[in-house]
């Protein structure tokens, strides 16, 4: 083949790329804390010595969309959603510390705070926190501090994550940082809670979808292109054949 | 092609999303009913290329890796405790619980069993059961002749029998707490079972401080809020839909891959 051909499959491969993770962004659309995911994509340059340079595109990342998703009432004392750039951190059952806003918890059968998935949820010293049964007033307030007519209980942590973006998906909701990497989560004041409320997806449906079509369409121009160029070489060999 | 395993899973999670929402629906007039929500979570991650991969000799690394993700799958159902709605029945053995507790029922293998179904009844031997027949914790016995029975907020039982006009207490209601409500095991018939998730049971009587008081009288409705059931019904089949778009346009590409000579 050509490489005008290897020019159309760069782009059909990118496609089906950016298809996988529309895909998954859509399978998430009702995923309490998702925060969706996109694709961007670069020109690789090839230089020709001499003749013209050629460009396939390849997928040099993808990164987080951390925009806030939308809250919606639920009216369980243990639904919590951030309003803000802050994060909720857990620490797994593997005991890594990750980052995630789901804030949908329950509690262990010694009252420890977790996560549906069974993640411990840190306060801001990166402890887990306990609650005492008998507790009938459950109240988070906005800065993360749980409190009942006993008093005090414990404060969730709020953390700033600024490279967020470097940060590997491990599923569940949760962003660990790359092996090898400096966790560089700081405590943060500037993010609100509010109790009683879940925060949705911020997957966007019509975004979504208009994105899986014009996925489907440089699909479709990237065969177009690779089948032209097989006629016009199929063209060419006719030709030169008759010329024989 | 990922897309179309990625969009079943989708499809998988919204269609487990209905399946809550109708039991919610169907429920809405069940006594002491809890409405369930389905929680989802993502699936794990392909990382097609690391974040931090070193991107030139010096040393620069690439800010942000290429992250693919599975899809999604269903983390449990949460049930939402608060408190439903009292209906009068001005029925002697209506009992509602007003606050945190669980009736307890001792179930006819002999295990334990909790509700917040305070429809009572009484058996052939005046025995206090529930409406499948099996015994209140502790047992009371309603002698024969009673005329009435009241039972006061902390769950005292008292009777007056034939033209005696002072009560004979027949025992006190227990309530059975836990720290994690949410780890109950719904059996169905309006029954919840223990589990390692839940944590033992507290007992204490009613009105004891972390404990609700009982009405006579009244019965809990469910907590289902039948319009937010509706709106999620709706937000459920719109993301079954743009699955299914998903695994259309998968479809798609992958028919127009075959149509390349």
């Amino acid at each position: 083949m050509e490489t005008n051909s290897y020019i159309s499959l760069s782009l059909a491969a990118a496609a089906r790329r950016d298809l996988e993770v529309t895909a998954n962004n859509i399978a998430n659309a009702n995923t309490a804390g998702f925060k969706g995911e996109r694709v961007a994509f670069e020109a690789y340059l090839l230089e020709h010595p001499g003749g013209e340079d050629t460009e396939f595109v390849i997928d040099a990342g993808s990164y987080v969309d951390t925009r806030q998703g939308a809250f919606v009432q639920t009216g369980n004392p243990l639904d919590i959603a951030l309003n803000g750039d802050g994060w909720l951190s857990y620490r797994t059952a593997e005991g890594q510390i990750a980052y995630g806003r789901d804030g949908q918890l329950s509690l262990s059968p010694d009252g420890v705070l977790l996560t549906q998935s069974g993640a411990e949820v840190l306060d801001s010293g990166g402890g887990t926190i306990t609650l005492p049964p008998g507790i009938t007033d459950l109240q988070i307030s906005p800065e993360g501090t749980i409190s009942s007519e006993a008093g005090e209980l414990g404060q969730i942590g709020m953390f700033d994550v600024p490279s967020i973006q470097s940060y590997e998906r491990l599923g569940a909701g949760m962003f660990v940082p790359p092996e090898g990497a400096q966790d560089d989560a700081q405590p943060t004041e500037s993010t609100e809670m509010v109790q009683g409320s879940i925060e949705s997806s911020n997957v966007h449906p019509i975004a979504e979808v208009t994105r899986l079509m014009e996925v489907q369409k440089s699909y479709e121009r990237a065969t177009k292109l690779i089948d032209n160029e097989d006629k016009l070489i199929r063209d060419a060999l006719r030709r030169i054949g008759r010329m024989g | 092609m990922k897309a179309l395993s990625i969009a079943a899973t989708g499809m998988l999670a919204q269609q487990n999303n209905v399946d809550v929402i109708s039991n919610n629906i169907a429920n809405a007039n069940t006594t002491g009913f809890k409405s369930a929500r389905a929680a989802f979570q993502d699936l794990i991650y392909e990382n097609v290329s690391r974040e931090g991969a070193l991107t030139s000799d010096q040393g620069t690394i690439a800010p942000t890796g290429i992250d693919i993700g599975l899809g999604v799958q269903t983390s449990g159902t949460v049930r939402l405790n608060t408190q439903g709605g009292f209906v009068s029945t001005e029925n002697d053995l209506d009992v509602a619980i007003d606050g945190q507790g669980h009736f307890v029922v001792n179930l006819p293998d002999g295990g334990r069993a909790y509700t917040r179904d305070g429809a009572f009844q009484l058996s052939a031997e005046g025995q206090l059961v529930t409406m499948q027949g099996y015994e209140v914790d502790p047992g009371v016995v309603v002698p024969e002749n009673t005329k009435s029975i009241e039972i006061n907020e902390q769950g005292v039982i008292m009777a007056y029998v034939e033209s005696d006009p002072n009560p004979v207490e027949l025992g006190q209601l227990s309530l059975a707490t836990f720290i994690n409500d949410g780890g109950l095991r719904p059996m169905g018939n309006n029954l919840l079972e223990g589990t390692a998730a839940s944590g033992d049971a507290t007992t204490a009587n009613p009105g004891d401080p972390g404990f609700g008081i009982v009405r006579q009288g009244y019965l809990e409705n469910s907590n289902v809020n039948i319009i937010q059931q509706i709106t999620d019904l709706i937000s459920a089949q719109r993301a079954y839909e743009m699955n299914s778009k998903t695994i259309e346009t998968a479809d798609q590409m992958m028919s127009t891959a075959n149509q390349v000579r």
